[in-house]
């Protein structure tokens, strides 16, 4: 993506961004209200952009044809993804299966494979409303894969997640990001350091560092910073750099 | 995904609930319709009218709410299509089956003003369910013909066919050029919009 700007009205949440992605597992980090969810949100082709040029998988996602295209090589988990009580698990990762023009042959078996890789294969034709927060949290990760996306977008994932879940969804990550090119966006250091490969801090609707998460665990430096881990001292302080101008330099790549 | 990807669509949009309260909202209207005293109070039938309409057009606009928006928005095809089947079927449903409340009285308040102000209703309703969601959509339309009901009794000149639509009757060809003009517009503005998203983010 080129010049990127996303405006929300009168405030700019995405302030000329220039990004390119490969295959891996790439964390977005930031604090609150950084640009995270609108940068996942234009990639996820559910936003349009206010200004710049977004190409994924070699298509401009500006021509609403190549967007389809693209849209069916893509998966999305959304903050709230919302879904529909009343259908089971099979049923509602079937719609969005149906959604991405899967074909009517593939999907039954996509299906169970999908809700295989999230653990909830013994409560694959229960109704969502059934279920405990984090277990619906598996349902829209099984969603997101169901038609083994090229891209995966995952904005805030592990939120609801207990933390031997959290521990397998790092793995899963992992897996995912051996083939495809997958996108965290989070506020949890700890799963940016154990599952992605590659990190990208955003605040204030800028890019402040990207780096690998052992290059933003190195600017940590001494124990004497704030933050209890090595990658919470990195993330502080290239935070600190980025909002003191004339450092950011110095730090940025 | 032929088969079952439309039966879940119809699903997700609570389809089946939706036609259910349809009928329903034709028997009560069948019952209101005949319960009253046309003998003593012509001008009765006005109610049933005006307000069963409304009724089916809120039951049509709380049917457009979609709650995995967000994920909707990824799908591959455009989603005008499906809106527009979905409102103009139901739009059909409902504009078939209230006239059957009011078969008796064909000239003034009978099935012509009934049907006009099902589409005139529907249009409004799907308008606000574009401008503030389709658990509220409902609201504007109640409000209008509400205000109407109460404001029109001793409104007279040309104009009042038209922004009283829901009050004309039958014949009355400025209230049908307002109540399809609603339709139109707000059909058009739902099937190239769809519902404002609800919840967290809106």
């Amino acid at each position: 993506m080129t010049g990127l700007r996303v405006r929300h009205r009168r405030t700019t949440a995405l302030d000329g961004v220039d990004l390119a992605f490969g295959p891996g597992v790439h964390g977005l980090l930031g604090p609150n209200a950084a640009g995270k969810t609108s940068l996942i949100r234009v990639l996820a082709t559910v936003a349009a952009p206010s200004d710049g040029r977004v190409e994924i998988l070699g298509e401009d996602v500006g021509d609403h044809r190549r967007r389809g295209r693209v849209r069916g090589r893509l998966g999305y988990l959304p903050q709230e993804f919302g879904y529909y009580p009343g259908f089971t698990v099979r049923e509602f990762v079937s719609y969005v299966a149906w959604l991405k023009e899967m074909p009517a042959t593939a999907t039954p078996a996509a299906v169970e494979r999908a809700v295989a890789r999230v653990g909830l294969t013994d409560r694959i034709d229960a109704k969502i409303r059934t279920l405990s927060g984090g277990m619906i949290r598996r349902v829209g990760i099984a969603q997101a894969v169901v038609n083994e996306p090229h891209i995966l977008l995952f904005d805030e994932p592990t939120a609801g997640l207990d933390p031997e879940q959290r521990v397998e969804f790092r793995a899963l990550l992992r897996r995912l990001g051996a083939d495809a090119t997958v996108i965290v966006s989070t506020h949890l250091v700890e799963d940016v350091a154990a599952a992605c490969t590659e990190v990208t801090l955003v605040d204030a609707g800028q890019i402040a560092y990207r780096g690998t998460p052992g290059s933003l665990a190195a600017l940590g430096g001494s124990e004497d910073g704030s933050g209890d881990s090595a990658i919470e001292r990195g993330f502080m302080a290239a935070l600190r750099a980025h909002r003191a101008p004339s450092a950011a330099r110095e730090v940025s790549p | 995904m032929t088969a079952i990807g439309p039966r879940l669509y119809a699903r997700s949009r609570a389809l089946w609930p939706t036609l259910a309260a349809l009928v329903g909202t034709t028997g009560f209207a069948l019952w209101a319709a005949h319960l009253m005293d046309a003998y003593l109070d012509p001008s009765r039938r006005v109610p049933v009218v005006a307000l069963a309409p409304l009724m089916a057009a809120a039951v049509i606009g709380t049917s457009l709410y979609t709650a995995s928006d967000e994920l909707d928005r990824t799908a591959v095809r455009p989603w005008w299509p499906r809106r527009l089947v979905q409102l103009l079927g139901l739009s059909a449903v409902a504009a078939a089956l209230l006239p059957t409340a009011v078969l008796g009285d064909t000239l003034v308040f009978g099935p012509p003003a009934m049907i006009r102000n099902t589409l005139g209703s529907t249009g409004v309703t799907a308008a606000a369910a574009v401008l503030f969601g389709a658990r509220l959509s409902w609201l504007p339309a109640f409000g209008y013909v509400s205000a109407v009901y109460l404001a029109s009794g001793g409104a007279r000149g040309p104009a009042v066919t038209v922004w009283a639509w829901p009050m004309q009757p039958g014949p009355q060809t400025g209230a049908w050029a307002a109540a399809l003009a609603a339709f139109a517009a707000g059909g058009a503005l739902y099937v190239a919009r769809g519902a404002r998203p609800e919840g967290a983010r809106v």
